[in-house]
């Protein structure tokens, strides 16, 4: 919006009732009043109010007034809400309360929150009292005004006016409540003004006007204005002020207040689910520390508020295809629905929530999968604890401990005491249980290096709590029992004394302290729910995700948790049997003599006979030798590369090619493999390069032939990636090697994705020859929905994330 | 000890480990003093290094206890400390709630981790770090009217969450950089031992 646009003219209309609002105007509403105006207009019973619109925070911003005609046009909607609810602002018999809130139409940081209980003066608050026939939750009301009001209008530190009141300990009984009220609002005025030296106007009127000045004001806050700069936000669209009816779970009954879920946000059965505080205000259910009951025990008592408000969750559900968090409030029997947000869930409803709500036809494929993340994945695949083992281990009085869970996770590692030692250890790769007796700064690098922490001291809101989630590292605080020698170097638990170096494992979510190891395993096969929102992405997305793996079990792994077929290198292979360096040796120093190529030959034959067996049949493609490869970089000696320097290049030694392709050939016959591998060799990026390879390939007998082709890592090789094509069977490109040598410091970015514009077309001019691409490390939806885009279909992922990139593909392909 | 050199020793304390260069980017000190600081805590055993990195050594708290005890003297006898200190643990309570709330979200009685996906949610517990953080500024800036050095906080909170409020999130929690929760964290040890209160947790 220009400026230009902030001209009022006298006609321009600054306030509108909720009916009135446009909800599609986010624009001149923002976001919170345009989702009011929803509600209201679908006819839900949210509590009456009116917005101040945009333009009339962008004029106040621009001129450093209000407009003329805003405070006249406030005051006929604060009439009109009056009339509406019988009650009156400022007085009695039944006082109207409002709550003042901002709305942009961007979220932001640094805007005003919400100020509620505006409207409390001394006539009202006697009103009140009358009314509620409850004069203490009247000076809680009084309390909450001052402390709301001083913290976010004065800046004001909110404790005081809690500690002045407490100090005070006044209660309204033994004296009339006008003058109780009387000395405690004169207390809380004091703790204000001593504090920031202002205070809260007594004035209900002058109340509601600094409420929404200083909503108006804070567009321009600090913080609000350095997010706008960043986020290239103008700082002419203003925020709307959204003034509300109060409505009072204490006022009468049957009242109280509660949050809905529309469906179960732990489990995702579908089912009403929440909680009902009987005589609560909306802020005690949503604070915590009552004690409310089900919706279901409540619904006994009375049935018809609860038909409404399932009948109401049942639409809104529907009409936002979402499970929804309902906040709401019962007053004299009268339902009012306060916020409807997209309810947070689990990992576990997540999925299950997605599934049923596609079978039920409720959700479309896309909308349902959209409903499921990548963390959600990776959160029900997590590693933990082999349930059998943990019984076993629990059975045995492993359990020397028990604190608090502070951050999920079950590991298993080596016991230390100390920081310092942490990193030392940790530096030689073992995995590290950090005890301490409590967390100072200087233990962050301890808590960094190890896996996992556990505290004696501290609550689940510690340090080391903070610490740990945001390492997403399992961490259990407070364990009581658990005293730390620290010159003797041992942990104490009740009778147990533990050495550092011990094997202990703890449990996060628990808050367990075990002593011994406990099996770590992955959950692998997926439940009917994952399973079918899996086929609708690969559905969709018309891809085939194959696993990286090495061993016969990994690839067993690989192909329950959903991959269609796995890729290997034969460098990696050869190293897991041990062979690796020997054969290199022999070939790198005795070439083709003394029989050192049948020695490469049975030694990949032998190392791939059991991986092609455990595949049943399943595609795989394989990876030839790569001594500069980062796997075999580790293991081959830089002697042996100096000795034999061909062997640092793609094709330095065919004869070493052709043991390899030998093996593999050899490892189908033996292993009764049923198709045909794949074969290639990376660093290729000359056509000459892959007809040579072609060639070695046809070498082959007849029969045992390999599908060979070339394995892409530079932007050189695939400027000619249709060059090589015409030479190649399969073609794999190795993204993360592409994005390195075009931008080393960054993700995968569109420099390398316009690199590989074009690729995937290839494949139409030259059929027969498949063209994958390699993705190490986690996949985001950023990552698939490009290359989806550019048309590849074939993908290899490491194990972990098969299910995570079908999700992502099929997402992309929706898009 | 010189005043300069506590400075240096407090910062080596509560990191555990640094560079110089880190050092001097903290104190806002010139590398070239930084470096001839750390030598003469060196000669005196406060502090070892280990390649780039600078480590205290067993003799580096208590020397620090003994040089807060004697600079601090008339600040601790103030009545205003105590007063300082119960606020300081109060929005501390407050403010490790809020990085929880930001760390994990309660689903039904269960805790989940934030994926932060719901922007308003997450701008809310900002807002509310942000504000607890102006008063934590509050009490450096009391403090600093004993000590300038407190001061220091209040600047490195500032960077903080400017980071924050330009999109880089990771500046609230995450212990590999210099946020919000390692800047309060240091200046809680730094407040208990200089106004000689035991770490409760």
């Amino acid at each position: 919006m220009s400026s230009v646009d902030h001209h009022s003219s006298p006609t321009t209309r600054w306030v509108y009732s909720l009916e009135d609002a446009d909800p599609e105007d986010v624009a001149l509403f923002g976001g919170k009043g345009a989702g009011l105006a929803r509600m209201s207009r679908a006819g839900l019973p949210v509590p009456p109010g009116f917005i101040i619109t945009t333009r009339a925070c962008a004029e106040y911003v621009a001129t450093g007034k209000l407009p003329a005609g805003v405070a006249e046009a406030v005051r006929a909607e604060v009439a009109a809400l009056e009339t509406e609810t019988n009650r009156s602002f400022g007085g009695g018999p039944v006082p109207l309360l409002v709550s003042v809130r901002s709305g942009a139409p961007v979220s932001m940081p640094g805007m005003m929150e919400t100020i509620l209980n505006l409207g409390v003066g001394r006539d009202a608050a006697v009103a009140l009292a009358e009314a509620t026939g409850d004069p203490e939750f009247v000076l809680d009301v009084t309390r909450r005004l001052h402390k709301g009001f001083s913290e976010v209008v004065l800046g004001a530190d909110p404790d005081a006016v809690d500690e002045a009141v407490a100090n005070l300990g006044l209660r309204a009984d033994g004296m009339p409540f006008a003058e109780a009220f009387d000395r405690y609002w004169a207390c809380c005025r004091q703790a204000v003004e001593d504090d920031v030296g202002a205070a809260v106007p007594a004035d209900p009127w002058a109340q509601l006007h600094g409420a929404v000045m200083a909503v108006l004001r804070s567009w321009n806050s600090r913080r609000a204005v350095t997010y706008r700069e960043h986020h290239n936000i103008s700082d002419d669209i203003g925020t709307a002020v959204v003034i509300q009816l109060m409505v009072f779970g204490n006022l009468g009954s049957p009242s109280g207040a509660g949050v809905a879920f529309t469906r179960n946000p732990v489990t995702g059965e579908r089912a009403l689910y929440g909680e009902f505080l009987e005589g609560g205000q909306g802020e005690d259910v949503v604070a915590g520390g009552a004690d409310p009951e089900t919706i279901a025990e409540a619904a006994e008592r009375t049935p018809a508020i609860f038909d409404e408000l399932a009948r109401i969750a049942e639409n809104l559900e529907f009409a936002y295809g979402d499970v929804l968090d309902i906040e709401y409030t019962v007053e004299r029997g009268k339902l009012y629905v306060l916020q409807v947000r997209s309810a947070k869930r689990t990992p576990e409803a997540a999925i299950r929530i997605a599934a049923d709500m596609l079978r039920d036809g409720r959700l479309r494929p896309s909308a349902a999968v959209a409903g499921v993340s990548a963390d959600h994945l990776r959160w029900v695949e997590r590693p933990r604890f082999d349930r059998a083992d943990l019984e076993k281990a629990r059975a045995e009085g492993a359990v020397v401990a028990v604190g608090i869970g502070a951050s999920p996770g079950q590991v298993t590692g080596s016991l230390v005491l100390d920081s310092e030692r942490a990193v030392e250890r940790g530096n030689a790769g073992k995995e590290l249980i950090l005890a301490r007796p409590a967390t100072s700064p200087r233990d962050l690098h301890g808590l960094i290096a190890a896996a996992a922490i556990v505290t004696a001291r501290g609550g689940g809101t510690s340090h080391a709590a903070v610490v740990a989630r945001a390492l997403a590292k399992p961490c259990v605080v407070g364990c009581g029992a658990v005293s730390i020698d620290e010159t003797r170097r041992t942990l104490t638990a009740g009778e147990r004394v533990l050495k550092e170096g011990d094997a202990v494992s703890i449990d996060g979510g628990a808050g367990e302290l075990l002593v011994g190891s406990v099996r770590v395993s992955r959950v692998a096969a997926a439940g009917a729910d994952l399973a079918l929102l899996m086929d609708r992405s690969d559905a969709a997305s018309g891809c085939t995700v194959l696993a990286r793996v090495t061993t016969p079990a990994q690839a067993r792994t690989a192909l329950e948790r959903g991959a269609a077929g796995v890729v290997a290198s034969i460098d990696n292979v050869l190293a897991t049997t041990g062979q690796l360096v020997n054969v290199l040796e022999a070939v790198g120093r005795r070439g083709s003599r003394g029989g050192a190529l049948t020695e490469m030959r049975e030694a990949v034959a032998e190392a791939f006979t059991p991986l092609l067996v455990a595949l049943d049949g399943v595609d795989i493609d394989v990876r030839a030798i790569d001594v500069r490869s980062d796997e075999a970089g580790e293991l081959v000696p830089q002697a042996l590369l100096e000795a034999a320097p061909h062997l640092s290049l793609p094709i330095g030694d065919p004869d070493l090619l052709r043991a390899e392709m030998g093996g593999l050939a050899l490892a189908v016959e033996q292993s009764g493999y049923g198709s045909t591998p794949g074969l290639v060799v990376r660093r290729v990026s000359d056509p000459l390069e892959a007809r040579i390879i072609r060639r070695l390939g046809e070498e082959l007998a007849e029969g045992r032939r390999l599908a060979v082709g070339s394995y892409l890592t530079s932007p050189r090789a695939v400027m000619r990636a249709a060059d090589l094509a015409e030479e190649s069977e399969v073609m794999w490109i190795d993204v993360q090697a592409l994005q390195a040598a075009v931008d080393p410091r960054r993700d995968i970015d569109a420099a390398t994705y316009q690199l590989l514009e074009g690729v995937a077309e290839i494949r139409e001019r030259r059929p027969g020859c498949r063209i994958g691409m390699w993705l190490p490390g986690r996949v985001s939806d950023a990552i698939a929905a490009p290359l989806h885009g550019l048309g590849f279909r074939l993908f290899a992922v490491d194990p972990d994330e098969v299910r995570v990139a079908r999700l992502a593909l099929g997402k992309a392909a929706w898009k | 000890m010189t005043r300069t050199e506590f400075e240096v020793l407090n910062v080596i304390v509560l990191k555990g480990m640094c560079r110089t260069g880190a050092l001097a980017d903290l104190l806002a000190l010139p590398e070239a003093a930084v470096e001839e600081t750390v030598a003469a805590l060196g000669r005196r055993d406060l502090i070892g290094r280990a390649g780039e990195l600078v480590l205290p050594t067993d003799k580096a708290e208590p020397a620090l206890v003994a040089y807060a005890a004697e600079a601090y003297g008339d600040l601790r006898s103030d009545a205003e400390s105590d007063g300082l200190h119960e606020r300081f643990e109060r929005i501390n309570a407050q403010l490790l709630q809020t990085m929880a709330a930001w760390q994990q979200i309660d689903v039904g009685g269960h805790k989940v981790a934030n994926d932060h996906s719901d922007g308003d949610y997450d701008e809310k517990v900002i807002t509310r770090a942000a504000k607890l953080v102006e008063r934590l500024k509050r009490i450096a800036g009391s403090l600093g009217e004993h000590d300038p050095r407190f001061l220091r906080y209040g600047e490195r909170f500032d960077a903080a969450l400017d980071r924050v409020d330009r999109g880089e999130r990771e500046y609230l929690s995450s212990p590999g950089l210099e946020s919000v929760h390692n800047i309060w964290f240091e200046f809680h040890e730094d407040l208990l031992r200089s106004l000689g209160k035991a770490l409760t947790e």
